[in-house]
């Protein structure tokens, strides 16, 4: 996974996003790398426990304390149907979405890219849409494939 | 400065800036009819306030504005003039209200000039608008009193009406002499604005909720983060730090002081409103009613105030109608003859109280016991042995009304209850006393705030869950009388508690959580509480502690979860969810039985006592049987019964009578049973019980509706559960197997989760089916062939197995789909899900938490089946 943070790390050269380019974390699920928005992303941060909800949709992992705040921590992993496995992920990205907390529980942070909009290439259309549905765009970075996050999707639980 | 006053100043402030570009805009844009509203509606409030206040220049140029700008609101075009008009209206109101900041009252000076100026536009203007009128339109007094009549729509309160028409032709007779105060008055200001500003804007800022709300957070965080310091200093031997610590802490409980002391505000807000209502009354009904108010002072949470405005002005409405007595009554009671009606506000451990009381007439007992009794809420018994006190309660209840006129004040039967329901909301409660002749007196209670309150921290399964103390009647230590507390009748748990029957629930199956294996049944507790008028209870593995939560509520993400009705962080730091219990009576199906409670005890409030039979048949709680479907008790030797066609037959009397046993466990192993005949219209059959345990006279009352087809329900006689039987089921039972099979139908259960098979199969079983429970087999065709040889199936809706788009291909293509109805389950069935399930070919979606809900589809189902099942026959022939 280093080898893959370094690479993309060389896509980021500028640091300012013109028009037309917007910046993205990287972040890791499953050794899978996703692209997501730095404009939704609030803050950072471990998760140290986690409040089970019973009754409530499954991939809800809990309730987290983030400094007085009670978010509601979404697994990236449960949402995209990667199995969790091996360890229990404890790095979370904060976003504030319609005006609820809620923190993305994610297997690892990489670097800030910038995309724009000629990156971007078709979403095929064989992909499991319940996967599809959670991008907002699929983006080629060097020899990359990289998925933006539909955070509108992500954390749309009405259904 | 008046609280009342500083607060009409702020706002009034704070609106009329914008006043004036909305004005502007309307100028510009006539079409829009929504900014001449809202200007309009400021001035107008502007203009009531004032004359509440007693400001009279600004409730004159107000209600001199009102009128032009009522004419423009209505659609007259607006010009230059008239705009101009109004905006120097709008200034004059500034520059009185800047005075009004710097000098607490209003200054001397007169605004004749300006109001004599929208008076004279508004004559014109009407006069253009209603030309038949124009020839009473010359005397000026009468146009300026007809704007009164224009405006009076909109004025809320009637008697605002002579407040406001009688100083309106005043000015026109002093305007003679007008334009120089005015220009006196209009200079004055403008030196004052230098000096002192407005005191308005310096002592009182407007803070958003919201920003308080995040202070709360972040205080609470401090107080933690204080704690944790100060457990890490103990364990230290370096002072140094103790003293900066010390001063930290103290600091800290301070700040959550202060934050805290920012959300409250004095009830006397609330007053503020009360005189004119009162007046009001008074005028309406013909009465002299003195209001006197105490603890303004008290304090009490923003948000309360504004909950409890409603319910007050409520209860003082009804004081006023019902309580107090027409002068010349209260003269010949030797009452004086102003009545008076009392608001008094005070701390009283913890919480507010409020009483309104009023010394008039008091409360008409008998009139409401007849009340009682005709709305069918309760038996005359029980009335009997009610205090007033509790039969008072019942004021409070949907569309209770004694008055015998309806008058426009109260006395709709709307109201009181919403009263208590608004009360009860916000975790207070309502109480009402009377003496008759003397008076009655209703006590508000209410808890000081709304973020703040009390719960019981409870543990089941190893989870925290917070339980607000405001609907837990009492915690009662299951111990080692668990056996003898809780009771399973039918499958459905009871608490015995002193002479009550009350609904139990394990909360580990409401929140669908497992057993913890290290918790025995009797470290158990049993939480009771009152959701409404009904009391319920759950068990749960153990209380851990009582403490004030900040109660935050469920984000949109999880508010469809309606056992919880938010979240919190306890002093620890870990975050728990609060628990409902509205929703978890919901969930226990309590509101149903609550309805059929009501229905039952109408009907009881014909019958009263009946004579009952109690017997007992198989293990279990106690069976009765009312002695009116019972034509005889016979004692019937085992060596008579013959068995015919796998049915039980008795030779009586020279007839055959069918004979079915009450409980599967009555075995002729004795060489005698007691039979009870029921008599239908053309036979009789004979029930069979072990033992006969007494003929008794009692009110039967059933306190639960039960889910199993053999009984009614379960009732409570001398302090102990005993089920009703339901004399139908066992006649169909005894029909012969021509009409509908007597041999259970079949039911298959697939599903991987241990849990719910636990949970649901004895149900089931109970309900008289024939239950095949299996797991899911792996190869799905295998369960799809199974199902045509049963006359249900139930699946399990979560397993990945059952909800798989191949397999609800084949359920829905089954070819005896008719014939056996499948019906899911689902841990959290959505309105998505269920239609997904039932679009292919189930018969429903349920909740694996209802079994009261699948009990009665599966008997739905089934009956629907076998009627399709005989209309196939029916053509095949």
């Amino acid at each position: 996974m280093s080898n893959t943070s370094a690479a993309l790390a060389v896509q980021s050269v500028s640091d300012v996003p013109t028009a037309g380019e917007e910046s993205y974390f990287t972040v890791f699920a499953g050794g899978e790398a996703f692209g997501l928005s730095v404009l939704h992303t609030q803050t950072i941060f471990r998760i140290t426990s986690v409040t089970p909800i019973p009754l409530g949709p499954i991939d809800i992992v809990g309730l987290v304390n983030l400094r007085g705040k009670i978010v509601t921590a979404v697994s990236l992993r449960r949402r995209l149907g990667i199995p969790v496995d091996e360890f229990q992920n404890s790095l979370a990205i904060g976003i504030e979405h319609k005006g609820e907390n809620f923190a993305l529980i994610v297997d690892e942070v990489g670097d800030v890219l910038t995309l724009d909009a000629s990156m971007k290439v078709q979403i095929p259309a064989h992909f499991d849409p319940a996967r599809s549905r959670f991008m907002a765009g699929l983006y080629k970075v060097g020899n990359l494939l990289i998925p933006a996050l539909n955070i509108g999707a992500l954390f749309d639980f009405a259904n | 400065m008046d609280e009342l006053l500083r607060d009409f100043l702020t706002e009034t402030t704070e609106h009329i800036e914008g006043a004036e570009t909305q004005l502007v805009h309307f100028e510009r844009n006539p079409s829009d009819a929504s900014l001449i509203t809202s200007i309009f509606r400021l001035v107008h409030t502007i203009k009531g306030t004032s004359s509440f206040l007693g400001l009279e220049r600004l409730e004159r140029v107000g209600h001199a504005a009102e009128s032009v700008m009522g004419m423009l609101r209505d659609g007259v075009p607006p010009t230059q003039h008239s705009v101009t008009l109004i905006l120097a209206a709008i200034d004059r109101i500034k520059t009185i209200i800047e005075e009004i900041g710097a000098h607490g009252s209003e200054p001397p000076g007169d605004d004749a000039a300006i109001i004599d100026a929208l008076e004279a536009y508004y004559a014109a203007g009407s006069e253009a608008a209603a030309a038949a009128a124009s020839a009473e339109a010359d005397t000026k007094p009468s146009v300026a009193a007809a704007p009164v009549v224009t405006a009076a729509p909109v004025v809320e309160a009637a008697p605002a009406h002579p407040v406001a028409a009688a100083p309106a032709p005043e000015p026109v007779a002093v305007s003679k002499e007008a334009p120089k105060s005015e220009a006196s008055s209009a200079a004055q200001p403008k030196e004052n604005r230098a000096q002192g500003g407005s005191t308005a804007n310096q002592e009182s800022i407007r803070v958003s909720v919201d920003t308080i709300e995040r202070m709360m957070q972040l205080v609470s965080e401090l107080v933690l983060s204080r704690n944790q310091l100060l457990e890490l200093a103990r364990h230290r031997e370096d002072d140094s730090i103790k003293t900066p610590l010390q001063h930290l802490s103290t600091l800290t409980s301070d700040l959550q002081d202060a934050v805290m002391r920012a959300r409250m505000q004095p009830v006397g807000r609330i007053y503020a409103n009360l005189p004119r209502l009162v007046r009001e009354l008074s005028t309406s009904l013909g009465k002299s009613i003195d209001l006197i108010t105490e603890g303004a002072d008290t304090e009490l949470d923003r948000q309360l105030i504004e909950v409890i405005r409603d319910p007050l002005t409520h209860l003082i409405r009804n004081c006023a109608d019902h309580g107090i007595e027409r002068p010349e009554e209260r003269l010949a009671k030797g009452k004086p003859e102003r009545g008076e009606i009392r608001v008094s506000a005070a701390h009283e451990a913890g919480q507010i109280t409020i009483d309104i009381s009023d010394d008039g007439k008091g409360l008409d007992t008998e009139r409401i016991k007849k009340k009682i009794l005709s709305q069918g809420l309760t038996t005359e018994q029980d009335l009997r042995n009610m205090s007033n006190e509790e039969i008072y309660r019942f004021i409070f209840e949907p569309g209770f009304s004694t008055a015998q006129v309806v008058s426009n004040v109260s006395g709709r039967g709307v109201g009181m209850d919403v009263v208590r329901s608004n009360i009860e909301a916000i975790g207070g409660s309502v109480t009402l006393s009377s003496v008759e002749g003397k008076g009655s007196r209703f006590s508000l209670r209410i808890p000081l705030t709304l973020a703040i309150a009390p719960a019981l921290i409870i543990e089941v399964a190893g989870q925290r869950f917070a339980l607000p103390q405001t609907s837990v009647v009492e915690a009662v230590s299951l111990g080692k009388n668990y056996k003898d507390l809780i009771q399973d009748v039918q499958n459905a748990l009871v608490l015995k508690l002193r002479e009550e029957v009350i609904p139990a629930v394990e909360l580990r199956e409401v929140v669908g959580l497992g057993a913890d294996a290290a918790k025995e049944e009797s470290d158990k507790l049993a939480v009771v509480m009152r959701v409404g008028t009904d009391s319920f209870c759950i068990i749960v593995d153990s209380v851990a502690d009582i403490q004030e939560i900040v109660v935050k509520p469920l984000s949109a993400s999880l508010a469809h979860l309606k056992v919880f009705s938010g979240h919190t962080i306890l002093g620890d730091g870990s975050v728990v969810l609060i628990l409902d219990p509205a929703g978890i009576a919901g969930n226990l199906g309590i509101e149903k039985s609550t309805e059929k409670k009501r229905d039952q005890a109408r009907d009881q409030s014909a019958a009263e006592r009946r004579r009952l039979v109690m017997f007992r048949a198989g293990a279990g709680a106690s069976k009765v049987l009312p002695l009116s479907l019972v034509s005889r008790i016979e004692m019937v030797e085992t060596s008579r019964i013959e068995s015919s066609d796998g049915r039980l037959m008795v030779l009586l009397q020279g007839r055959l009578m069918p004979i079915v046993p009450i409980s599967p466990e009555i075995d002729m192993s004795k060489p005698s049973y007691p039979v009870l005949v029921v008599a239908t219209e053309n036979r009789s059959i004979g029930l069979m019980a072990d033992e006969i345990v007494d003929i008794l006279e009692e009110k039967l009352e059933i306190q639960l509706a039960s889910a199993n087809s053999e009984l009614v329900g379960s009732a409570e006689i001398r302090g102990e559960a005993v089920e009703l039987v339901d004399v139908s089921h066992f006649i169909r039972m005894a029909d012969p197997p021509g009409k509908s099979s007597t041999a259970p139908q079949r039911i298959l259960f697939a599903a991987d989760d241990q849990l719910v098979r636990d949970m649901l199969c004895p149900a089931i079983s109970a309900a008289g089916y024939n239950l095949v429970a299996v797991t899911i087999p792996a190869d799905i065709n295998e369960l799809l062939n199974q199902m045509s040889s049963f006359d249900a199936v139930i699946l399990d809706g979560d397993a990945p197995a059952l909800s798989a788009p191949y397999f609800l291909r084949a359920l829905k293509d089954r070819k005896d789909a008719a014939r056996t109805p499948a019906i899911g389950l689902s841990r959290n069935p959505t309105n998505r899900s269920s239609r997904s399930a039932t679009e292919n070919g189930m018969i429903a979606l349920l909740s694996k938490h209802d079994r009261h809900a699948l009990l009665e589809t599966l008997a739905y189902a089934l009956d629907a089946a076998a009627d399709a099942k005989a209309m196939s026959v029916e053509l095949a022939a």
